[in-house]
């Protein structure tokens, strides 16, 4: 095998850094949706390398765990945004910030 | 007689019972509720005079029946542990009061049958059951075996007086009447209470009697040499004497306490006469009789109980003298003799200052019950210079009321004779000794005069002459319930003094001082609570006249009787006569002066208000501004600092995201730099 676990950890950051970038700028909710699942599945990625590199399945194990959440974490996020929308026409993020003090 | 201590928890507890009765079923009852508190008091006359009986064979009666709370003290002197218990003693004294309590109280009650029933007043269940709850707390406090549990029915006694001088409570002085004796006599009671703790934690026992009671441990630490509390032990027993003084002043009415006293006629007549013959105004000379193995180890203590005593003698006498209602006369010279008691206990004749308790008990019950029974004749009219020729209208009523105040005169062979002069005559040869005790007899014989002068004034004005109202004229009935507790407490009136005639015993060399032989424990007794082994702890250096006890003693009777007699002589010719003229009105300005209680009320008044509310105004400023000021300030700092910081929350998800982020890489770098990542 010739892929260093180097890699893996590059790409994992990678796909973190751009998924962190989307949360940081984007205004759009379904976008910052996406962003967070870039950030798991960069975790995802993370987990099953040093799961391999390490030969034992734990860190698989986790991964599908993650992946649940994920989806958990989807189905619930599109709820949020089908009510922002019900109630603003709108899933502009910055909209919706009559909660703070 | 060895079994009938059993009973002995008895004498208290049927009043208590009587008390429960009246209050649950007295509507239900005949007479409501009085037929269950005479045979209570009743009962516990009877048990009393038991117990009389027992003590007179030769018998004691000291048993500790609960414990209810034990722990370590602190004092140095202490024994293994301090214990809180309800106990009874019975000896020669307590003995003796209990009877004279029971007594007036059965006899308060069947008077009660004329004077509330008859007259048809409302809420009597209310009004029966508070007598028999006072006649509890009172009989109780008499055989409390140690100083806590005689102040806890000390307090009872008190909030009782408080209900019952507070009977009447639509009209709108006797609340407030209630409210003063409650408050004064509390104020005393506040230094009783924290000589109570000062006792406790010194000694580690509060027993009366028993070789460890607080009485033998004060006595072994001073003979020790001890210092208690960073006082010498005389020192440190007179402040703890005096403490426990302070209750007894304000419950005895001695000055500067007396105020609540002359107010609380507010209540029913029958009430007075339990308060001020046997229950309220008793138990605080009775406390230091009852302790009086104690005061007599601080001569300190005991001046200043004879001066008080002496003092409020003199003091209360003059202000009776210009009272137009019949029960403020009585009210004051009630005052007057508890100042006589005291001054007999502080001279150390504590034979004396008890046998005047009991003679005054019977007389000035009496007194108070024959007013009573003058105020149902005159349809309840108690200006005295609206009566006036009762004298044959009501013989029974007369005839007694004069025995009373013969009595309370001091005029021989009235029972209050030999007391108030065996009471003088202990002060006098202690005077002959030393210039303070001089004065306070100098006070209780000039006091003399004063009361016969007001005690004739008062029984010329309400029996003699001409009526000087319709009501006189046509006076009330009154029934055998009112005469009878008249005719007993006459006949003890005249007769009581042969419990001690010691000027007789002591000029005919007799042995006919029985109540001084029954304190001195002759026909049986504690040894350490007896009046010898007082006198030898007190060994107070007598003088006498002309170096002769006999020269000494006829001097004082004579002085005394003298000076009662031209009291009560300068009444009868003052105002004697069919329309007697209102000659107090020549005395000016003194008598607005006596008529306004030397504007003692006015004082306390102006301490509460001119002087204790400027000060609690102040602490309340200080506690607005600076204590409020400082709270309010922490919390203004935060609220105006949170309003700043808040406004991080802008509400914007992005900005907590970047926060988050922020916030993390920061932590890293932190622990990076100090985690040496870097180097």
């Amino acid at each position: 095998m010739s892929v260093g676990i180097e890699h893996y950890v590059l790409l994992s950051m990678a796909l973190f850094c751009i998924g962190l970038f989307g949360v940081l700028t984007r205004r759009n909710a379904l976008l910052f949706l996406m962003s967070v699942e870039l950030m798991l599945n960069a975790a995802n990625v993370n987990l099953i390398a040093f799961s391999f590199y390490h030969g034992n399945l734990t860190g698989q194990v986790f991964a599908l765990f993650t992946m649940a959440l994920a989806a958990a974490e989807v189905a619930v996020g599109l709820g949020i945004i089908l009510v922002l929308y019900r109630n603003f026409r709108d899933v502009d993020v910055t909209v919706p910030s009559t909660m703070r003090w | 007689m060895e079994g009938i201590f059993t009973y002995a928890p008895a004498i208290a507890l049927l009043p208590l019972a009587a008390f429960v009765v009246a209050l649950c079923f007295g509507n239900a009852m005949p007479k409501k509720g009085a037929i269950a508190g005479i045979f209570a008091t009743a009962g516990s006359l009877g048990l009393s005079l038991l117990m009389l009986a027992a003590v007179a064979s030769g018998e004691v009666h000291h048993e500790t029946y609960y414990q209810w709370a034990a722990g370590e003290t602190a004092g140095h002197s202490a024994a293994q542990g301090i214990e809180f218990t309800f106990g009874i003693l019975i000896d020669p004294l307590s003995a003796l009061m209990l009877v004279i309590v029971s007594l007036i109280a059965l006899l308060v009650h069947v008077f009660s049958l004329g004077y509330m029933n008859a007259e048809g007043e409302t809420g009597l269940p209310r009004y029966y059951a508070e007598l028999g709850l006072f006649t509890f707390s009172m009989l109780a406090f008499v055989y409390a075996d140690n100083l806590l549990m005689a102040f806890m029915f000390f307090e009872l006694v008190g909030l009782c007086s408080y209900l019952l001088i507070g009977f009447w409570f639509r009209t709108e002085s006797a609340p407030s009447a209630a409210k003063k004796a409650f408050l004064v006599t509390r104020f005393g009671d506040y230094f009783f209470l924290v000589g109570v703790v000062a006792i406790g934690a010194t000694f580690g026992t509060l027993a009366f009697a028993g070789d460890n009671s607080f009485v033998a441990q004060a006595e072994a630490a001073l003979d020790g040499g001890e210092t208690l509390f960073g006082f010498d032990a005389r020192t440190w027993i007179t402040i703890t004497g005096l403490l426990v003084l302070g209750g007894v002043i304000g419950k005895s009415a001695q000055f500067p306490l007396q105020t609540w006293l002359p107010d609380a006629m507010e209540g029913p007549t029958t009430v007075s006469a339990l308060i001020h013959a046997a229950t309220m105004v008793a138990a605080g000379v009775y406390l230091v009789a009852r302790m009086f193995g104690y005061y007599a180890l601080s001569p300190t203590a005991l001046g200043i109980i004879a001066f008080v005593g002496g003092f409020t003698a003199l003091f209360a006498a003059s202000m009776a003298v210009v009272k137009d209602d019949i029960k403020q006369v009585l009210a004051y010279s009630t005052i007057s003799q508890y100042g006589y008691m005291m001054l007999g206990l502080g001279v150390g004749g504590y034979v004396a200052g008890v046998f005047h308790l009991m003679n005054h008990a019977f007389f000035k019950a009496l007194l108070f019950l024959g007013a009573g029974a003058v105020i149902i004749l005159m349809h309840h009219e108690q200006n005295m210079w609206k009566m006036g020729g009762l004298k044959e209208k009501a013989p029974v009523t007369y005839y007694t009321f004069l025995a009373g105040a013969l009595a309370l005169a001091g005029i021989i062979p009235f029972s209050g004779f030999w007391s108030k002069d065996e009471v003088l005559y202990d002060a006098l040869i202690l005077g002959l000794e030393n210039q303070l005790y001089l004065a306070a007899y100098a006070m209780g014989l000039i006091a003399v005069f004063f009361t016969g002068f007001y005690t004739f004034r008062m029984v010329v004005l309400t029996f003699h002459g001409e009526p000087r109202s319709e009501a006189a004229e046509d006076p009330h009935d009154i029934g055998w319930s009112v005469k009878a507790p008249l005719i007993v407490l006459g006949l003890l009136s005249l007769t009581a003094g042969i419990a001690n005639l010691a000027p007789v015993g002591k000029l005919l060399d007799m042995d006919i001082m029985f109540l001084e032989m029954w304190l001195d424990g002759h026909y049986g007794g504690l040894e350490e609570l007896t009046y010898g082994a007082y006198s030898d702890t007190l060994a107070h250096e007598t003088g006498a006249i002309a170096g002769s006890e006999q020269t000494t003693l006829l001097v004082g009777a004579a002085l005394s009787l003298g000076l009662a007699l031209s009291g009560a002589g300068l009444a009868w010719t003052l105002y004697s006569g069919s329309d007697p003229a209102q000659h107090t009105q020549r005395l000016g300005s003194v008598r607005e002066l006596l008529r306004s209680n030397y504007y003692q009320d006015e004082f306390q008044v102006w301490l509460a208000e001119g002087l204790t509310l400027p000060v609690a105004r102040t602490a309340d400023r200080f506690d607005q501004s600076v204590i409020d000021g400082v709270v309010d300030g922490v919390s203004s700092v935060s609220l105006f600092g949170s309003g700043w910081i808040k406004r991080i929350q802008t509400g914007i998800v992005t900005n907590y995201a970047a926060l988050i982020v922020g916030g993390f890489v920061g932590l890293l770098v932190v622990l990076g730099v100090y985690g040496g990542w870097f180097v």
